[in-house]
C-alpha cells in the first residue's frame, strides 16, 4: 500500500484550507459591511465606530495581520490548484457545452483577481490614503479622526465611484459560488438543507453587495452629505 | 437522415491528431449513435480508408465502454444516458456533429475515438475493494443493513466507470468517480473497517495519475449516465476530513510486539 501523503497536501486537503480561509474572509467582509452601514447614522456614530476599533491597537493588528496572512493562504492555494487544473487537460475540446456550471462558477479566476486588485486599491484609498491625499485624516468637532467625512469625499468622485462598484461586482460574483461551494467542499450535506446549502452563496453575495453599493450610491446620489 | 460528421482522428497516441469531416448518408432514425458510426465505418472499408475507432462493447447502457463527447457533451445531449443509449432522431436531419474523445492528461489517446482509462483502474486498486478472509460464506441475514443505507450505497454503487465527469469536469477531475466508490463502501459495513485508508489512498492515487481538482461546478452529475449526485463528493470531502481526524494518532510500528495481529 502505498503511505498516504500529508493530508493538506492533497488536492482535497488544499481545498478544503481553500474553503476555511474564504469563509473565514467572507465572515469579516459581512461584519465590515455591517460595521460601515453607520455611515446612515451620520458621522458621530461611525467616527465613534472607527475610533473605538483604533483604541484597540493589540486586536486591530491582530486581526490585521490574520486577514492577511489567510488572503495570502487563499491566494498562495487558488493559484496552486488552478495550475495543476490546467495541466489536467493540455488538449482543449473544439465545442464545449456547459450544462449546469453557472456563470459565477466558471469566472471565480477572473472575479477573484479583480477582488484582489480592488482590495489593493481600497487599501491604498481609504486606509493608507496613498490614491488621494486630498482627503487626509482630519478630526472632527470631538476630535475623532473624521472617517465619516473621508468616505463622503471620496465617493463625490465618479471614477472612485466606477473602482468601487467595479470591486462589488467582483465581490458579489466570487462569493455566488464560493460560499455554497466550500460548504460542499467542508462535506456539508444533508438532504434537509440543500436548499439552504445551495441558497447560501447568492444570499450572502447579495446582502453584503446590497450593503456596500447602498453606502456608495447613498452618498454619491447626496442622500448622504458631509 | 443526413449528417455532416467531423471526427477526431488520430493515428496514435504520439502523433498529431486533427479534425476530419465525414457525410452519413441513409441513416435511420431509430437508429443509435454507434449503429450510425458503424455505417460510416462500412462506407470507409468500402473504400479502401481506415475505419473510425470508438469504444464499445454492451450497447445497453451498463458496461461503460463508449466514451464520446458529442457536440461538446460527453454521451451527448440527452441527459442519464451513455453514447449507446442515444438514438439518431434525437438530431435534426442535416445537423453538424461534432465528435470528440474524452480528452485529460490523465486519459491518452490511443487512436480516434478511444482513450487509455486505466487510471480509473489504478484508483480503483489502490483502495476501491474490501478485504475478506477466506473461510466459509457468511449467511447473508448476519449483517443488518438499514434500507436507506443501502439504497443509497446502490444510488453509488451504480457507477459504471465511463469516466464522463472526467470528460465534462473542467478541470478534468476523477472526484465524481472516487466519491462513488468511497461513498458506495463506506456506506456498508463490509466497507468499513477500511475506510479511513480507502479515502486517502484512492484520493493520493487520483492526485497522481493526474486529474484536476473539483471546483464544485457539477457538469459530471449533469453527464453521467447513471445520474450520480454530486451529493457523493460532499460525503467524499467529510470521509476525507475523517480520516484526517482518526489517524492523527501514532502509527502502528513495525518492530512494536504487536505486529503480528496488527
Amino acid at each position: 500500500m502505498a503511505h498516504p501523503s500529508n493530508h493538506f497536501q492533497s488536492s482535497v486537503g488544499r481545498k478544503v484550507v481553500m474553503a476555511l480561509s474564504g469563509l473565514g474572509l467572507v465572515l469579516y467582509v459581512i461584519f465590515h459591511m455591517l460595521g460601515n452601514l453607520q455611515v446612515f447614522e451620520g458621522s458621530h456614530a461611525l467616527n465613534g465606530y472607527a475610533t473605538m476599533l483604533r483604541d484597540m491597537p493589540i486586536l486591530l493588528w491582530i486581526a490585521r495581520i490574520g486577514l492577511l496572512s489567510l488572503a495570502a493562504l487563499h491566494i498562495v492555494l487558488a493559484i496552486q490548484l488552478t495550475l495543476r487544473n490546467r495541466r489536467a487537460r493540455p488538449v482543449a475540446y473544439a465545442v464545449r457545452e456547459y450544462r449546469q456550471a453557472s456563470f459565477a462558477s466558471r469566472t471565480m479566476a477572473v472575479s477573484g483577481l479583480v477582488l484582489l486588485l480592488f482590495i489593493l486599491f481600497h487599501l491604498l484609498h481609504l486606509t493608507a490614503g496613498v490614491i488621494d491625499p486630498s482627503s487626509a485624516d482630519r478630526l472632527d468637532t470631538e476630535g475623532h479622526r473624521d472617517v465619516y467625512g473621508k468616505i463622503v469625499h471620496a465617493f463625490q468622485n465618479p471614477f472612485i465611484v466606477a473602482c468601487y462598484l467595479t470591486g462589488q461586482l467582483g465581490l458579489g460574483l466570487h462569493l455566488n459560488h464560493a460560499v455554497t461551494s466550500s460548504l460542499q467542499t467542508l462535506g456539508l450535506e444533508r438532504a434537509a438543507f440543500n436548499r439552504l446549502i445551495k441558497a447560501a452563496g447568492p444570499t450572502v453575495a447579495l446582502l453584503v453587495v446590497l450593503g456596500n453599493v447602498a453606502i456608495i450610491l447613498a452618498i454619491f446620489l447626496g442622500i448622504v452629505r458631509g | 437522415m443526413t449528417f455532416t460528421l467531423k471526427i477526431w482522428r488520430q493515428k496514435s497516441p504520439d502523433e498529431k491528431g486533427r479534425f476530419v469531416t465525414y457525410k452519413a448518408h441513409d441513416v435511420g432514425s431509430g437508429m443509435s449513435f454507434l449503429e450510425m458510426l458503424d455505417g460510416v465505418n462500412q462506407g470507409l472499408i468500402a473504400k479502401g480508408e481506415e475505419p473510425v475507432a470508438f469504444e464499445q462493447d454492451c450497447r445497453e447502457g451498463i458496461c461503460g465502454s463508449c466514451s464520446l463527447v458529442i457536440n461538446g457533451i460527453p454521451h451527448g445531449p440527452d441527459r442519464g444516458m451513455s453514447t449507446c443509449q442515444l438514438y439518431m432522431r434525437r438530431f435534426p436531419d442535416g445537423a453538424a456533429i461534432t465528435i470528440e474523445p474524452w480528452r485529460a492528461r490523465a486519459f491518452p489517446i490511443i487512436k480516434d475515438l478511444v482513450v487509455d482509462r486505466r487510471a480509473l483502474d489504478r484508483v480503483m486498486q489502490a483502495g476501491g475493494y474490501v478485504s475478506v478472509n477466506t473461510g466459509g460464506a457468511v449467511d447473508g441475514n448476519v449483517l443488518l443493513i438499514e434500507k436507506d443505507q443501502a439504497e443509497t450505497a446502490m444510488d453509488a454503487a451504480s457507477c459504471i466507470g465511463c469516466g464522463a465527469c472526467v470528460a465534462a469536469c473542467k478541470n478534468a477531475s476523477a472526484m465524481l468517480f472516487v466519491a462513488a466508490k468511497v461513498s458506495h463502501l463506506a456506506l456498508l459495513p463490509q466497507g468499513k473497517p477500511e475506510r479511513t485508508r480507502r479515502v486517502k489512498t484512492m484520493l493520493d492515487a487520483m492526485d497522481r495519475e493526474g486529474f484536476g481538482s473539483c471546483g464544485n461546478q457539477y457538469e459530471c452529475e449533469a453527464v453521467c449516465p447513471k445520474r450520480i449526485s454530486v451529493r457523493f463528493i460532499a460525503t467524499l470531502n467529510r470521509e476525507y476530513l475523517r480520516a484526517g481526524v482518526v489517524e492523527s494518532g501514532l502509527p502502528a510500528e513495525p518492530e512494536s510486539p504487536h505486529a503480528e495481529s496488527a
